[in-house]
């Protein structure tokens, strides 16, 4: 692209001003269009006047936002507890298995075969049943996220680890080393990309896993607010919610990339390159 | 007068497969002596790389055995120095690191061989990347650092499959040079599988020619031209003769 | 559920992990008998295939709803996603400017705003509808739009040294090209969509496998709870299927080669 080149040639004469000012210029139309977006979606409301209940302005959900505040965050808190600890309880107890799935190859066939196929039930299903077991409480929820989490940590764990390349396969044996030398100084680097894929598979769901839970049973957590909300057609309320929702899911995401980076600092650059 | 150090009798290799079975390798004997760089070259399928993976014990042989310094070949040996054309090495350490993962692996003294592997890339001029990590790195960079790789901890045998098979000509050209410096400056017995007429010339003591489907070994051609095989050596008429009977020997085959 | 295919493909390859399998289920049996496990906390295999046979009649009845209101709105999903992704990937115009929003718009739980469709339209199928819509479309969007965008830069120069107008190197280059990634889109969608019809049915529904689960286990039989679950698998990886074959004999030669683990991360 041309503007690449003049972006460049920019930036190497007038150093960090240009990086900025460039970095604007690439993300101005879809910054503007956001705002434009926003806009419009307020003019239009006004001027169709359309009723609360159906969607309302941008400036009503942020006044209810202000609002109700403290019971947003109350219940952004419940639902953020149900799904780290769920998240936390999932990778404590998923990676560790799948390495010790990836030492025994009798473990391999049985545990991932089982994995395997209980993942390709929705475990999201299992919902219902955990509410009955576990009741209302925060635990049914918290339950729900490690279970929905769980399977993919495992599955991707086990499957890092499984791939070996045959050349550093080759290469352990010819160097005579014990499994665990293999494992720690090439299968577990070599796994930890397949790893993360499975960490944040996981991280996508667990608040979509905490807010169906608290849908079944429950009596607080966004996903509960959200159903009360709009059962009281407050569609302002609603996607305060919402917004919290997804502000949520996207740190858990975000702290898995940051564990990313500093545990795969190569593997970061290497895209950056790319 | 020659040190024989592996010796091959009547080895061979056939897969086994619901289609029936295919020898990949029909019974061959062949003799390695000690410090000689030699080069097991063919076309394509021919099973070269499969002999030298049962040489190298990561792969049964079906009949016959192979004897390395008097002792037979039962398992991985990890007495050697092993060197493949791709994802040799891992993109999570830097070259340094690359080169002492052979050391580690084997719990051997870091502090000992630190300064043998960085002798080593500096050898091969590299002593300039030592933080650098592979996927920063050219091709030849990188095999010269699988070559340093293969050699730290002073292993007698170093087994190398196509190990140039992934890299432009020049550089090629160039990584012959710093092999046959490493192999010329360390001593050991080098066993190199290639499909290069020339290059086999270029680099070995002798050549082992081996026909396809089933991989036999048809001659074997005693290169007896002076090193370092240099620029001049390669413009000589003994070198042009040299490859244009193995290459006359592998039209015989119809694989030119 | 990302690495479907990855995951089938070694299954398939392994015979002696059929025995395992086995051997799995005749652990778990035993293990309840042994332990004297009660059928509420874990059901026995036995147990589970026996209340199948026995609720059969109304499992298929509500494998019926649910696969309708999954089918259903996969359609939908797939019949506005893949037209809207041809017009975002051919005019830069709304590449540059609708695509980086749809993109922050995966970012939203689309499917925390369930309960809104039960509000406005009921225990219906309706909702469901909406719901599974809302699930399936943006990654069959995303992914098409990536398959249409992704022309390898030779193939397109080869296209244009020939000459051909728009329209032939559409039909010959592009839409072949991107038919694999398209795919990807449309079989996570496939798996998926009988979750989102389950979770509608969770909010509001009086019909349906997700229903029935939530009703067996309020009962506390676990046992009928599992032999639904276990429908609700065969359901999803039904629909999955035939997207499969609908692929093979649109892309029949990229079927063999093994989908992409990285493909397209989406989200609920």
């Amino acid at each position: 692209m041309a503007s690449g080149a003049v972006a460049n040639h920019l930036m190497k004469k007038h150093g960090i001003a240009a990086k900025v000012g460039i970095w604007i210029g690439e993300a101005y139309l879809p910054l503007l269009t956001g705002v434009f977006f926003f806009v419009l979606w307020e003019a239009l409301i006004r001027l169709l006047n359309v009723p609360r209940y159906i969607l309302p302005a941008p400036s009503a959900v942020f006044l209810e936002f202000a609002q109700h505040s403290r019971l947003i965050w109350y219940h952004t808190l419940v639902t953020a507890n149900e799904t780290f600890v769920g998240y936390a309880i999932a990778v404590v107890l998923g990676i560790p298995i799948s390495i010790f799935v990836a030492f025994s190859e009798t473990l391999q066939r049985t545990f991932y075969a089982a994995a395997v196929t209980l993942g390709m039930v929705p475990t999201i299903a299992f919902a219902p049943l955990f509410v009955v077991w576990f009741g209302f409480s925060f635990a049914s929820k918290m339950l729900v996220v490690f279970w929905v989490c769980f399977f993919p940590i495992l599955i991707n764990g086990i499957f890092g680890f499984l791939s070996l390349s045959d050349e550093l396969r080759h290469f352990s044996l010819s160097t005579g080393a014990d499994r665990v030398t293999t494992f720690w100084k090439i299968r577990l680097p070599a796994a930890l990309p397949q790893v993360f894929v499975g960490l944040k598979g996981a991280a996508i769901n667990a608040t979509v896993g905490a807010t169906i839970a608290e849908w079944i049973g429950g009596n607080a957590g966004l996903g509960y607010y959200i159903q009360v909300a709009t059962g009281d057609f407050n569609m302002r309320l609603a996607l305060a919610a919402i917004i919290m929702l997804t502000a949520l899911g996207l740190l858990l995401y975000f702290l898995v990339i940051l564990a990313e980076m500093k545990l795969m600092p190569w593997h970061e650059s290497q895209r950056e390159r790319g | 007068m020659t040190d024989e150090f592996i010796r091959l009798a009547g080895v061979s290799k056939r897969y086994e497969s619901k289609k029936g079975s295919v020898d990949a390798v029909a019974p061959v004997d062949l003799c390695i002596n000690r410090g000689e760089f030699i080069s097991l070259l063919g076309p394509s399928g021919c099973g070269k790389s499969t002999m030298l993976m049962m040489i190298a014990g990561l792969l049964d042989c079906t009949e016959g055995s192979i004897h390395i310094d008097g002792e037979r070949v039962v398992k991985p040996q990890t007495n050697i120095g092993i060197v493949f054309q791709n994802l040799v090495l891992v993109d999570w350490r830097d070259i340094l690191g690359n080169v002492m993962l052979q050391v580690e692996m084997r719990k051997l003294n870091v502090k000992d061989f630190e300064a043998r592997a960085r002798e080593l890339l500096a050898s091969v001029g590299l002593d300039g990347f030592l933080r650098h990590h592979p996927y920063e790195l050219s091709g030849g960079m990188q095999q010269r650092t699988a070559f340093c790789r293969a050699l730290v901890h002073d292993p007698p045998l170093v087994l190398m499959d196509e190990p140039l098979g992934a890299l432009d000509a020049m550089t090629r050209e160039q990584l012959r040079k710093d092999l046959e410096k490493l192999w010329m400056d360390t001593g050991k017995t080098f066993v190199f599988v290639t499909h290069d007429i020339s290059e086999a010339v270029q680099l070995s003591d002798r050549v082992i020619i081996i026909s396809p489907r089933p991989g036999k070994i048809d001659a074997e051609i005693i290169v007896d031209l002076p090193r370092p095989r240099d620029f001049d050596v390669m413009q000589s008429d003994e070198f042009h003769r040299y490859v244009k009977d193995i290459s006359s020997i592998f039209m015989g085959y119809g694989v030119i | 559920m990302g690495n479907v295919d990855v995951k089938k493909k070694w299954l398939r390859g392994n015979r002696i992990t059929v025995f395992y399998l086995t051997l799995f289920f005749i652990l778990w049996e035993g293990g309840i008998r042994l332990f004297e496990v009660p059928m509420y906390l874990l059901p026995a295999p036995s147990g589970i295939a026996v209340k199948f046979v026995q609720n059969f009649p109304l499992i298929l009845k509500y494998t019926w709803v649910t696969g309708l209101e999954s089918f259903g709105g996969f359609l939908v999903s797939a019949a506005w996603g893949i037209p809207l992704s041809l017009i975002i990937a051919f005019s830069i115009f709304l590449r540059k400017t609708l695509y980086p929003f749809t993109v922050a718009l995966q970012l939203v739980p689309k499917i925390a705003l369930a309960p809104l469709f039960v509000t406005w339209f009921g225990f219906g199928l309706m909702p469901k509808f909406i719901i599974v819509f809302l699930l399936c479309f943006f990654p069959i969007l995303l992914n098409a739009i990536l398959g249409f965008t992704s022309l390898k830069k030779e193939h397109n120069d080869f296209a244009l040294s020939t000459g051909a107008d728009p329209l032939t190197v559409f039909r010959k280059v592009r839409l072949p090209a991107a038919l694999p990634q398209i795919f990807v889109g449309l079989k996570w969608a496939a798996v998926n969509a009988t979750v989102g019809a389950t979770i509608g049915e969770w909010i509001g529904g009086d019909a349906g496998l997700g229903y029935y689960i939530q009703m067996a286990s309020g009962d506390m039989k676990m046992d009928v709870a599992f032999a639904i679950i276990v429908m609700l698998a065969f359901l999803g990886l039904f629909l999955y299927y035939l997207v499969v074959v609908f692929e093979k004999m649109l892309v029949p030669w990229h079927v063999s080669q093994r989908s992409s683990v990285n493909g397209m991360m989406t989200m609920k």
